[in-house]
């Protein structure tokens, strides 16, 4: 076109010349609606599309869209009426097949017909925003054919009564049921929600809540939970086989609701299959099961281990205070370590190390171990044993792990300055008698309670090996400077820094003279090498080993404490001594001597020493003399008395008041350091403050903390707030 | 000023120039008042006087001018009003704790002993607060653990009776800032109840 001439070129729309027959809109329209029919009845092949595409696109052309599209709802809303009825008519099980054919071939159909009426689809329809033919023709099945009042209702319980039979264990036909739940999710989803799967979730919550129920009546604990957990893998198959996928959350938590959470303190509770029994009898397999479906409900694991814990701490709580239990401190902490590896294989096996299952399980033990106040000592004690003979031939990494174990036990004490006391006392006498198994297996354990309790835990501890090792070589210089005493009694020192070790009183105790004279040159060689210090010697801890030949000239080398040797060796010079002369001899005192006679004399197979009277109980008029008729079969005997044993009562309350004297002053240094650095603090920050610095070690009474803040008061430490009495003042 | 010194020398001992415990006692027979009555210890309130038992002619002076007493009648006349004056809210706080100071009689001495501070809390608080001193008396008598009285605990007494409803209590929460022994003392009356 050339763009000179202007005005008169247009170019207008093609106009088709043909003139409008009134009538030609009905004859298309016919050609069209028999063509529907023909396609209905299945008789399409031999319509040409061509020919059928073309009329309809003339329609819409000539403006008679309208009438095409009125015409074609028209058409097949009588067909789907048709086919409506033919469903209707179908008996019993063929109702869902007729339904399902019926609906292939609809979809067919209107595959076809939208196919034909496509330009319409994208003109007329778009422009007067109309439902386009797809959607129109489910709208129209789902009105005429599934909302008809006759297979409304009959369509869904045929459905309903389906699922119900394969609940009851019978096969079913499921590939139909597919087809039919597809057909609702096609014609849309609020059709699928309301028309299926809302009154499917209705039935099923009916089904499950008798079924639970019945069970529950008949079944123990675990038999329900299997068939529980049955239910659920069917439910979640179902829905893969014949229901849409979004339906697998709801009809989960309606099995969930209905066979878990409405029974959910029964189960667990159950006597003789409950939880407590599961826990009881480690029903690993059971337990985890009950996990994985209680994890499913709101609340399930916290009822799990709300029952777990009070159980624990019941049991927990009855095994530390029965008397039965407490008399052997080592078999005590045993049953503590072997509850501990019950829980944590349960917690692992079946609770999949849950923390919180975890954090429960360790609060119980906290709980309960606290409740019996000689926890601490008696912890000590089975350390105590394992290092001095336990341990013995084991491998390294076994030794650690039964320390790490120990640890783990050591964490649950409140009163970790107890167990500090008492351990070292232990340690004291393990090191001293040289009884300890393992010098790397004491090392190791002092390395994990500093790591677990800091430096000034342990320093005390550490100090004392290093005596043991400084005393070593200290033996050695005494002899390298002394060749002469090569010949005679051999003496070996330890010596003690006083402040590393346990504070004992010097006994008073005469040693024999060639024992002391050793004991003086000692005394001398060591002073002149470390002038200003003291030493004392502590009688009531040595041990010595002495040779014997008894009367008929049995040979002996006997193992005993230094009181016992002072005893003894006053029989090198008289045959007989009473107790007074004994008494008076050696100097040791009253209650000390007793038990050392004793020991020597009334003990089976360690009777050395022969009493007059034979009575059990020394005497301050009895006789002694030596067992000339002394056997053993072994050539050493030991008749020590230094191990480490379970306080009696009276020691323990010592023990007790010791610990108690010790805490008053770190309760004033907290108390002192947290209010140097806050100036001004209300009481209850105070206890709060001082009771978390003082966890670590123990736990702070806070009538204690209360009575310390008032000695610090009374000593112009504190003051209290004139205006405010809850507030305390540092006073610089 | 003079006659305030000329009364002052009619009491006081001549060596010493102080007025010692005779001199006291004869005053206050002569003001017709018992010698344990809380005005003599108010009057050592009023003159600031430190030492238990004995007036320095600077206290006298003190005390006397302060009540705008010359003689002995104006002095016994003054009485009342001085008591008024002492029991106001504001300074008996103030009144209280000098009482207790009053009574350290040695240096660096901090606490009075128990049978003292039943007397004086009889004197001090006994006409206002008759039955809280009686059961406080009677607990401090038959308790063990203390032996004597701090000015801390003293003052905590002070604040006890005006706080906390008698024989109620049931504003007193042992885990607040109250001294232990006021603690041990509810807990007592408590079990007693019980």
């Amino acid at each position: 076109m050339s763009n000179q001439k202007k005005r008169n070129f247009q170019i207008e729309a093609f106009k088709h010349r043909v003139v409008v027959d009134p009538k030609y809109a009905d004859k298309t329209w016919q050609i069209l609606e028999r063509a529907i029919h023909q396609i209905y009845n299945q008789d399409a092949s031999g319509l040409s599309f061509e020919e059928l595409y073309r009329n309809a696109y003339n329609m819409v052309l000539h403006k008679f869209g309208d009438k095409l599209y009125t015409g074609f709802i028209a058409t097949m809303t009588a067909h789907l009426k048709d086919k409506s009825k033919l469903i209707e008519a179908a008996q019993g099980g063929s109702f869902l097949e007729e339904l399902n054919k019926k609906w292939n071939e609809h979809n067919k159909a209107l595959e076809m017909i939208r196919d034909i009426l496509m330009y319409m689809d994208r003109t007329y329809i778009e422009s007067t925003k109309k439902p386009h033919v797809h959607p129109m023709g489910l709208s129209l099945w789902r009105d005429n054919v599934v909302h008809s009042p006759k297979i409304h209702s009959r369509l869904l319980n045929t459905l309903l009564d389906l699922v119900h039979k394969e609940r009851t264990g019978e096969v079913i036909d499921r590939g139909l049921v597919r087809n039919v739940t597809k057909m609702f999710m096609d014609l849309g989803e609020s059709v699928y929600q309301d028309d299926f799967e809302k009154p499917f979730l209705d039935a099923s919550s009916e089904f499950y809540k008798v079924e639970s129920q019945e069970f529950i009546e008949s079944c123990d604990c675990g038999d329900y939970l299997k068939k529980a957990e049955k239910r659920l893998t069917e439910e979640i198959d179902r829905v893969g086989h014949y229901l849409d996928a979004k339906s697998e959350d709801k009809i989960t938590s309606v099995v969930e609701k209905e066979m878990i959470a409405n029974h959910m303190q029964r189960l667990v509770l159950m006597e003789n299959s409950g939880l407590v029994t599961m826990l009881l009898n480690d029903k690993y397999e059971d337990l985890g099961r009950m996990y994985n479906l209680f994890r499913r409900v709101t609340n399930g694991l916290a009822t799990v281990r709300d029952v777990m814990t009070s159980h624990l701490r019941e049991m927990g709580k009855q095994l530390v205070t029965d008397p039965e239990k407490s008399k052997d401190p080592v078999e005590f902490v045993q049953r503590l370590l072997d509850e501990r590896d019950k829980y944590d294989k349960i917690t692992s096996t079946a609770f999949g190390n849950d923390k919180t299952f975890q954090n429960a399980s360790n609060s119980s033990f906290e709980y309960f171990i606290n409740l019996n106040a000689r926890s601490p000592e008696f912890i000590s004690l089975f350390v105590d044993d394992k290092l001095r003979k336990g341990l013995k031939g084991i491998a390294d990494a076994d030794v650690e792990v039964v320390l790490d174990k120990v640890m783990m036990l050591f964490r649950y004490l409140q009163e970790k300055d107890v167990f500090e006391k008492y351990y070292k006392q232990h340690l004291a006498k393990r090191l001293l008698s040289g009884k300890t198994v393992s010098d790397d297996a004491e090392k190791s354990l002092i390395v994990k309670l500093k790591t677990e309790c800091g430096y000034q835990f342990t320093s005390k501890l550490e100090g004392m090996f290093t005596d043991m090792k400084t005393s070593e070589d200290t033996m050695r210089g005494f002899y390298g400077s002394h060749p002469e005493l090569s010949e005679g009694p051999t003496l070996i020192v330890q010596v003690l820094t006083t402040g590393s070790w346990p504070t004992q009183p010097a006994v008073p105790c005469n040693l024999p003279a060639e024992v002391s004279v050793l004991c003086e040159k000692f005394r001398s060689y060591y002073l002149g090498t470390h002038t200003g210090r003291r030493l004392s010697w502590q009688t009531n801890m040595g041990t010595a080993d002495i040779k014997a030949i008894f009367g008929k000239g049995q040979k002996h080398e006997l193992n005993v404490s230094t009181f016992q040797m002072c005893v003894l060796m006053l029989f090198n010079n008289s045959d007989r001594l009473s107790y007074k002369e004994i008494e008076q001899a050696t100097e040791i005192p009253a209650p000390d001597l007793k038990r050392c006679l004793q020991s020597l004399a009334c003990v089976k197979g360690k009777n050395v020493i022969k009493k007059e009277p034979m009575s059990k109980d020394i005497g301050e008029e009895d006789l002694f003399c030596v067992n000339d008729k002394f056997t053993s079969k072994f050539y050493k005997v030991k008749i020590g008395t230094v191990v480490a044993q379970k306080e009696t009562e009276p020691e323990k309350q010592e023990t007790r008041q010791r610990v108690e004297e010790d805490r008053k002053p770190q309760i004033e240094a907290a108390i002192v350091r947290i209010m140097k650095s806050r100036k001004i603090l209300d009481h209850n920050n105070i206890i709060a403050e001082v009771t978390k610095q003082l966890q670590p070690r123990f736990l702070a009474n806070p009538t204690e903390i209360k009575k310390r803040i008032e000695s610090l008061i009374e000593r112009d430490f504190l003051e209290r707030d004139n205006t405010d009495r809850k507030l305390y003042r540092y006073l610089a | 000023m003079d006659r305030i010194d000329h009364l002052f020398n009619q009491y006081a001992n001549t060596s010493s120039n102080l007025i010692d415990p005779e001199g006291i006692e004869e005053l206050c027979s002569n003001l017709e008042v018992p010698h344990t009555d809380i005005r003599i210890l108010m009057l050592a309130w009023k003159m600031k006087a430190e030492k238990q038992g004995y007036f320095t002619q600077e206290e006298w002076r003190r005390g006397l001018k302060a009540l705008r007493a010359d003689t002995l009648s104006k002095l016994k006349k003054a009485l009342p009003e001085l008591e008024k004056e002492v029991r106001r809210q504001s300074n008996f706080a103030d009144f209280y704790a000098y009482a207790f100071r009053y009574c350290l009689t040695e240096e660096k001495q901090k606490s009075i002993d128990i049978e003292t501070i039943c007397q004086l809390l009889d004197i001090v608080m006994g006409s206002t607060f008759r039955a809280q001193v009686d059961y406080f008396v009677e607990y401090l008598k038959i308790q063990n653990d203390y032996k004597v009285i701090n000015m801390d605990q003293w003052m905590g007494f002070y604040r006890f009776c005006n706080e906390i409803s008698f024989p109620e209590m049931t504003e007193y929460n042992p885990e607040l800032a109250w001294p232990l022994v006021l603690d041990s003392f509810v807990e007592w009356i408590s079990e007693k109840q019980a």
